[in-house]
């Protein structure tokens, strides 16, 4: 497998993971918005701070009404995390290496991206307009995931599509607890603890997980149970234990893994050590953040086992390579 | 009521689905008899329905002028192009005799020059040529063959005598159309196909990879072969994709590949990984910045080394476009002749050498009768037609005549032939070419009919796809069986 294909496949599976799990987070936040109680408040904002996008998206706005947020996480080319940035890279590092894939894989992504390219205006049109085009967007990147599954086989180049997957998917699932966690609560007991059930529900659903949560944990939502499954639950495919699982999985198909298996070992480590027993908010916080270096770590550690070589000549030429717009 | 056939108007040039008592060839009958069963919206909404398929599988190609802009959907016209399997044996073998002294010409020319010491072609030809590459004297690569894809062009003229117009020999595209047209057709058009003979095209990935496999200084093993491309944004990428694909090659650029020690290697997640053959898709001037031009980053450092030491194949080999040359091209049945012994089963369309004076005198005195066409542009680029330029773009040519005679070549303007292509509605007549591939290594083999080209626009005689031309799918038919 050529080191620019394995790094393209990554970008590329990470750019439609991060668009997908965005799509997923719009949707589910408009949701508990209608739910909340009144009283309770509720900032569009917390969408741009779990996307980590906070710095960009004050440079550009000034307000983090609902349609500001929105657009800026669907369609605004300042955003190179929006989903249609995301989509578009993905579709221009599919061009790059079709040849990997299967040949309906092009035919998917070229109209997943067609279909967002003529829609994204549409977003702004109201709720259920938006609803339908992000829930579009995810039904459509679920039939690639399923393309890629059943109709690819489990070689090389499948283990970099899985790796790219699974990191960014971790990656977002942190940072979604790590959001919530954050959001102040009002002063009155019974309304902040109804608000605090209704917020972790809805992380649940924004990782399609509160129908398993129910089924394997609780039916009642407690932020200490919901932490303990979205980070260590093995079963779960959205959760970081399952991820790294998987990123482990991977890893140990790939010729030479020693030092990001080492990486990912020692974050799985930390998570199985980790105690939520009364865990204040402050704590949780700084135990999230190292677990996003643990990742760091490990995308740097693969891309330098990996992707050097071919990295390597741009650096000569003084050039950037294609495939890595986004930092990770 | 009146169907599509009965309102297809004739025209003056040779029609390949009607002959000239009106009534259809036998090779096109089932189309013609389809034709005259469906109606235009029926027919227009299988129009639409490949017009969609083809934007779903991206099937597309670049327009250099088109910043920002870099995919166009390809134009796809449904009605196909038939050819009867009777006419078409006898064309694969002119094309494989052509092909085969065409080989034996360059390899001749970077070693003994028999041909030119015999004089039967000029030596002020070759030395004026500029796409003969010096560096690639005295090598001599596996069978001895140099250009092993070739995508020569064919036309009809109104008598219905089928002429070479040029041998594509750097790096001729679009054969992955030619593929794609047919997916699309059966895709569509089911039931044409199930009651009709007509011949399949999809063997052609695989003669490309054996015929690439051939050329491994390593033979034995499986050999690694890659296709070297410019990148996204060249306008054949799409197909550079497809090729590699089907044959379950890898996709390079110049930055995945390095030489060590005069043998190629790719850049790969475990290290270099050796490779035998190149199918590259750059031209000669980019493929080597220390043999061709330095200020190439598209090719590869010490490719040239590799090559002359045997230690990789590249096809088609550095210095072929030598006899991708409008004057060489001229030469060829005196070749044929030379090489072969044989006489060309295909004719080259009459041409006139502006490089010899009387030729020239001609050319400059009949400019309004005749195509004038630059030795070396392709795509359509840099020529002009006669009989429709205007007085000040034919004296614009003269004068470039007579700057660089060797540089141009005129000959009398080809009807073309037309085919019925369905514009808004209609079944009208549009004029066409084809371009079928052949390739030679240890084999020889030629595609089973090949690219259609048609001019979408009423009258014109251009069907480069840079230029608006659009495509059919060909269909060679067996009228003996079935």
């Amino acid at each position: 497998m050529l080191s620019r294909v394995a790094e393209g496949l990554y970008w590329m599976t990470r750019y439609l993971e991060r668009a997908d799990n965005t799509a997923r987070l719009i949707n589910s936040t408009t949701q508990v918005l209608l739910d909340l109680p009144t009283g309770a408040k509720f900032g569009w904002d917390i969408l741009i701070k779990t996307a980590g996008l906070d710095h960009l998206f004050f440079k550009h706005h000034a307000k983090t009404d609902e349609n500001s947020v929105v657009r800026f996480l669907v369609q605004e080319e300042e955003n190179p995390s929006a989903i249609l940035s995301c989509i578009q890279y993905a579709r221009e590092n599919a061009r790059t290496f079709r040849d990997v894939l299967p040949m309906e894989f092009w035919e998917r992504i070229n109209g997943l991206y067609l279909y967002v390219q003529r829609h994204a205006k549409s977003i702004g049109g109201g709720r259920s307009q938006r609803y339908e085009v992000l829930h579009q967007v995810i039904e459509r990147r679920q039939s690639i995931v399923g393309l890629v599954m059943g109709s690819m086989s489990h070689d090389i180049a499948y283990q970099f599509i899985r790796l790219g997957r699974n990191l960014e998917r971790a990656d977002m699932t942190t940072r979604i607890v790590d959001a919530n966690a954050a959001v102040l609560l009002p002063a009155d007991e019974a309304i902040a603890a109804l608000t605090q059930e209704r917020l972790w529900m809805a992380t649940l659903t924004a990782l399609s997980a509160y129908q398993m949560y129910r089924r394997h944990v609780d039916v009642h939502v407690r932020g200490r149970d919901v932490v303990n499954f979205l980070l260590k639950d093995i079963h779960f495919p959205r959760t970081v234990g399952h991820c790294l699982g998987e990123i482990e999985a991977c890893l140990s198909e790939l010729p030479d893994h020693a030092v990001p298996m080492k990486c990912v070992r020692r974050t799985s480590r930390r998570i199985a050590e980790m105690r939520t027993e009364g865990l204040m908010p402050m704590a949780l916080h700084t135990f999230l953040d190292q677990i996003q270096t643990d990742l760091n770590a490990t995308h740097s550690a693969l891309s330098h086992q990996y992707f050097y070589l071919y990295q390597q000549s741009f650096m000569q030429q003084g050039q950037t390579a294609i495939s890595s717009p986004l930092s990770a | 009521m009146s169907t599509l056939v009965d309102n297809y108007p004739l025209r003056d040039a040779y029609d390949e689905l009607i002959g000239g008592e009106g009534f259809p060839r036998p090779a096109t009958r089932p189309l013609f008899d389809f034709l005259a069963k469906i109606d235009a919206g029926a027919l227009d909404a299988r129009r639409q329905a490949v017009e969609s398929a083809i934007v779903a599988m991206g099937i597309t190609f670049t327009v250099y002028s088109e910043a920002g802009n870099i995919d166009r959907a390809w134009p796809f016209d449904i009605i196909p192009r038939i050819i009867d399997r009777k006419e078409w044996v006898r064309i694969e073998a002119g094309l494989k005799q052509r092909l085969t002294a065409l080989n034996l010409f360059i390899h001749d020319l970077y070693n003994d020059q028999r041909i030119i010491k015999d004089r039967v072609f000029p030596r002020e030809v070759l030395a004026s040529s500029v796409n003969f590459r010096e560096q690639c004297r005295g090598i001599v690569p596996r069978f001895g063959v140099w250009a092993h894809v070739c995508g020569t062009d064919l036309v009809r003229d109104k008598d219905g005598t089928l002429y070479v117009l040029e041998d594509n020999l750097r790096v001729p595209s679009g054969v992955s159309y030619m593929l794609e047209n047919r997916r699309l057709m059966k895709r569509l058009f089911p039931e044409i196909f199930h009651s009709n003979s007509i011949l399949p095209v999809d063997d052609y990935p695989i003669m490309l990879h054996d015929t690439l496999a051939a050329l491994s200084p390593r033979p034995g093993d499986r050999p690694v072969i890659v296709v070297l491309t410019p990148g996204i944004f060249n306008s054949a990428y799409f197909e550079h994709c497809y090729l590699a694909h089907q044959m379950g090659a890898d996709l390079v650029e110049g930055s995945d590949l390095v030489v060590k020690d005069d043998c190629v290697y790719m850049k790969t997640i475990s290290g270099l990984q050796r490779v035998d053959v190149i199918y590259r898709r750059i031209d000669d001037d980019f493929i080597d910045p220390e043999v061709f031009r330095s200020d190439s980053t598209l090719g590869v450092s010490g490719l040239m080394r590799a090559w002359r030491k045997g230690n990789v194949g590249i096809a088609n080999a550095p210095g072929s476009g030598v006899a991708d040359d409008k004057i060489v091209y001229v030469f060829v049945p005196q070749m044929i002749r030379y090489y072969l012994d044989e006489e060309a089963i295909i004719p080259s369309v009459p041409s006139y050498l502006c490089m010899y004076d009387d030729q020239c005198k001609y050319v400059l005195e009949n400019l309004e009768r005749l195509v004038v066409k630059p030795a070396n542009e392709s795509g359509g680029y840099g020529m002009m037609i006669g009989p429709q330029a205007t007085r000040s773009v034919r004296e614009q040519f003269a004068a470039l005549i007579r700057a660089n005679p060797r540089n141009y070549m005129a000959q009398p303007v080809i009807s073309l032939s037309t085919a019925p292509t369905f514009i808004k509605q209609n079944l009208v007549p549009r004029h066409l070419d084809l371009r079928p591939f052949i390739l030679q290594s240890e084999k020889i083999y030629a595609t089973t009919g090949g690219l259609t080209r048609v001019a979408m626009r009423e009258g014109s005689l251009i069907v480069n796809s840079s230029q608006g031309g659009g495509s059919k799918d060909t269909w060679i038919v067996d009228t003996e069986v079935g």
